[in-house]
């Protein structure tokens, strides 16, 4: 279990719309997946929803734009504070506290809408200075700069009562997911020492905080549309497993993120639901291109075709995944499902390797962590399936901060996730683009960056669209990034839980339209 | 007896009448010598935590970063987090500090304080019972096997403790979890709390209390017996034993005070286990402790949470050795 760093992309990019994926989930729970919000019924008011979410007693936090190390502090502050926009299951942007959203034709300025009636919890109004005084206190935190990227704290202004102004200082036609994740919004001038107490404008009101757990009550006046539960009440797990023991024993009524391990202890309990998010987490085999052996595009091919991707998922993930296509950002509406899918090709490997004179003789590190639930796993697994083509890979395990000090960003040949799958773009601009900050592989294309700028500069939908595929293309023959798989987020609830968020990544934490049956 | 003899018992006991205002002054400077001693120990013991820290790689700041975060950001939050001032500045400030309460600030911008005040309560109160518990067992099991020397009772308890003191936490845990919880459905596998942070119900301490006492039973069990049989050998338990006296009374009136100074310390080095114990046994239980938060804040290399809980739980230890101390003086004191 992992957090902070290794935990979330808040970083603008951001959660959501896995809806069209869901399709290519194929996987032998898809029925009890949608139980949770097939067997319907009329929406029930009343209810506690008693909810499990990982985090760890020293890493809680009570600012909203703090460090938000735990799962169960996000999901506190993300029902009790509203952001401007919020990921969404058709567009992976929909409107939060911000009723609409409208650009410049330069795609640098946007313009958000305050939703009417939007009220704090101790009935005060919402004013377009509420919201640029908190998004100013998120760009000047030490992450703002990644939480709100390429927006000075100065260009955040309000004009009139109800709309904010945001100025980006590039095109940035996907702005707006940028705001889905961290922009929370509290009263003017609220102070850091009344941070914890302070109302926000969420589904649910803060009832008490002890230690990581919390009690929250239903906001009967949510601009939103009405809540159905009474109350929530949040308990913080330090192990998935403990997590899926208090909900079989049934002290739990839904167990947030808790992982296949416990799916698959559960898929023999009829009372269980088993809620997959298509998705959720990507855990690509990250080479070096800049230099070392895997600068040689053939070797970087013959690696991505050496791998047998349905045993991967098969395995490393319990079958709880999709088979992906070495391109990131599975979970985006624009996803290109089109690029035929690579499949395992010895022969062609072999070949590639001969023509690009690869050294056989020598033995590759593949540096991994254990942060994440499957990600040594997966490595393991890969040097099999690389041995059977007479490649040889020695997998080397590090600590997460030995990990994150000497290997990320450096490294020739490592594993590692992202949390965020909802935006190509935003794997794009973060990762791919020559200089971008967290270019893993050091990559650096010109063909790549000049469709990135394409892509970001283009307000047409129908040009933007055509860039974007290419640009994916582009991504999925050459980039330094081996894909093999998604994996699923996995949620388990007790059977009288309704309407579950089926959102991958943050998206989850969206409980306000959860319902109890008797 | 003679004139003289009683001559010299009467300045004997005068001797001693006198002498004990002075023996009254130098007990409390001894106390006095052993507080400090402890004091020392432990900002020595805080000192090596601090160090240690520092040679893990990775830092507080670069744990706490979001992905999206650049160098320039990264280097701004180790501002922040006085990360970026020597280790022995830190070290300073953090200690000069301590007497006031004050605990510093985490990595995550909560005050360790508060990040502490409901988990110690319920990790004493945990780490209480288990020692009790342990205590009491430990001594029943020890006497009762001690009462027949090598009869059935003595091997079962002999065989049974030195297979429970090689047990790990976790498995002990494991098993209980299985066994009481979830194929049973008896005891609350996880640890709720309400609103003041202390566990929801009494039954929920069952099983992380067993869990943490049942491999210290093992070990204290056997030095009671041990203790016990090297009392047994004392002249003045044989003879106890030749005056006819039953053998329920010389085992606790005669043979069991003697050997109070080897039960003490051994109960006492249980209450490090205990508490380094509760890291694992806390985990699997989802029990709000101390353990929990150490785990959590050594992983992030936050070092004012890491050091508070040391600083905590090492008051506790120095005090149960203390304790165990004045036992042993006052035990092998009555009897040079």
């Amino acid at each position: 279990m992992n957090w902070t760093r290794r935990q979330a992309l808040w970083a603008g990019g951001g959660v959501g719309a896995a809806a069209l994926l869901a399709a290519c989930g194929g996987g032998k729970d898809d029925t009890a997946s949608s139980s949770a919000d097939s067997a319907g019924g009329t929406p029930r008011k009343g209810g506690t929803l008693r909810i499990g979410a990982l985090g760890r007693g020293s890493a809680t936090t009570r600012d909203p734009h703090g460090v938000q190390g735990n799962e169960s502090d996000y999901l506190i502050i993300a029902l009790v504070y509203d952001t401007l926009t919020a990921p969404g299951l058709k567009d992976n942007t929909v409107g939060r506290l911000a009723s609409g959203w409208k650009s410049s034709d330069d795609l640098k300025t946007w313009r958000f809408t305050i939703a009417k009636g939007a009220t704090f919890h101790d009935g005060s109004p919402v004013t377009a200075d509420d919201v640029v005084w908190s998004l100013r206190r998120l760009r000047n935190t030490p992450a703002g700069a990644g939480r709100l990227p390429g927006i000075k704290a100065e260009n955040i202004t309000a004009d009139g009562k109800d709309t904010v102004v945001l100025v980006s200082d590039d095109a940035n036609a996907d702005l707006p997911l940028l705001t889905r994740l961290s922009t929370f919004v509290l009263k003017k001038d609220t102070s850091d020492k009344e941070i914890a107490k302070a109302p926000g404008t969420g589904p649910f009101k803060l009832d008490w905080f002890r230690g990581g757990n919390a009690r929250l009550l239903r906001n009967d006046k949510w601009h939103g549309g009405p809540v159905h539960l009474d109350a929530i009440e949040v308990t913080m797990f330090e192990s998935p497993q403990a997590m899926a023991n208090a909900l079989l024993g049934g002290q739990i009524d839904v167990a947030s993120n808790v992982g296949a391990v416990a799916a698959r202890t559960a898929a023999s309990r009829k009372d269980i639901q088993v809620t997959r998010r298509p998705n959720d987490m990507a855990m690509p085999i990250v080479m070096r291109t800049a230099e070392g052996p895997f600068a040689d595009p053939k070797v970087r091919e013959a690696m991505k075709l050496v791998v047998d991707r349905e045993a991967m998922v098969k395995q490393v993930l319990s079958g709880y995944g999709t088979v992906a296509n070495d391109i990131l950002g599975t979970g985006d509406p624009a996803y290109a499902k089109d690029v035929p899918q690579r499949r395992r090709d010895l022969d062609k490997v072999k070949k590639l390797l001969e023509e690009a004179d690869f050294d056989f003789s020598k033995t590759y590190e593949l540096v991994t962590t254990e942060d994440i639930a499957g990600l040594a796993e997966s490595a393991t697994l890969f040097a099999t399936q690389a041995r059977e083509a007479g490649i040889k890979i020695k997998v080397v395990k590090q600590e997460s901060g030995a990990f994150y000090e000497k290997t990320w960003l450096k490294g020739d040949f490592y594993t590692n996730y992202w949390g965020t799958n909802d935006s190509v773009v935003f794997f794009a601009s973060k990762t791919m683009v020559t200089g971008a900050g967290q270019n893993e592989a050091g990559w650096s294309e010109k063909q790549f960056d000049d469709t990135y700028r394409k892509v970001i500069g283009t307000a047409d939908k129908k040009a933007r669209a055509t860039s974007l595929r290419e640009l994916q293309q582009i991504e999925h023959e050459k980039s330094g990034y081996l894909l093999w798989g998604m994996a699923d987020g996995i949620d388990l609830a007790a059977a009288k839980v309704r309407n579950l968020p089926k959102l991958p990544g943050y998206g989850r934490v969206q409980l306000e339209n959860v319902w109890l049956s008797r | 007896m003679s004139e003289a003899e009683i001559a010299r018992a009467e300045a004997a006991t005068d001797r001693v009448a006198a002498s004990a205002p002075r023996r009254a002054v130098s007990l409390a400077a001894r106390a006095g010598v052993v507080l400090a001693k402890r004091a020392a120990l432990l900002c020595a013991l805080l000192a090596v935590v601090f160090a240690a820290i520092e040679l893990l790689p990775g830092d507080a700041a670069s744990a706490a970063a979001d992905r999206g975060e650049s160098a320039a950001d990264t280097a701004a939050r180790r501002h922040l987090l006085g990360l970026d001032r020597p280790l022995w500045e830190r070290f300073g400030d953090w200690m000069t500090a301590l007497p006031t309460g004050d605990l510093g600030t985490s990595a995550g911008g909560e005050r360790v304080t508060d990040l502490l005040s409901a988990p110690l309560p319920n990790t004493l109160l945990l780490g209480g019972a288990a020692f009790a518990l342990t205590l009491v067992s430990a001594l029943a099991l020890g006497c009762w096997a001690a009462a027949r020397p090598g009869g059935p009772v003595d091997r079962v308890i002999g065989f049974a403790s030195t297979v429970t003191l090689a047990l790990p936490e976790f498995v002990v845990s494991v098993g209980l979890l299985l066994l009481l919880s979830l194929w049973t459905g008896w005891l609350p596998a996880a640890t709720m709390t309400t609103a003041d942070g202390s566990p929801a119900s009494w039954t929920m301490l069952i099983m992380p209390v067993l869990a943490l006492a049942v491999p210290q039973i093992g070990w204290n069990a056997r030095i009671v017996r041990g203790a016990l049989a090297d009392q047994a050998a004392a002249p003045h338990v044989i003879a106890a034993h030749l005056d006819g006296l039953a053998p329920r009374r010389v085992l606790l009136r005669h043979a069991l005070p003697g050997a109070w100074p080897a039960v003490a310390t051994g109960a006492a080095t249980s209450t490090g286990m205990l508490l380094g114990g509760a890291v694992v046994v806390e985990t699997l239980f989802n029990y709000p402790g101390l353990g929990t938060v150490l785990a959590g804040s050594v992983a992030d290399r936050d070092t004012p949470v890491i050091a508070g809980v040391v600083a905590c739980t090492g008051a506790v230890i120095s005090l149960v050795l203390l304790g165990a101390d004045l036992v042993r003086a006052r035990t092998l004191g009555a009897r040079p």
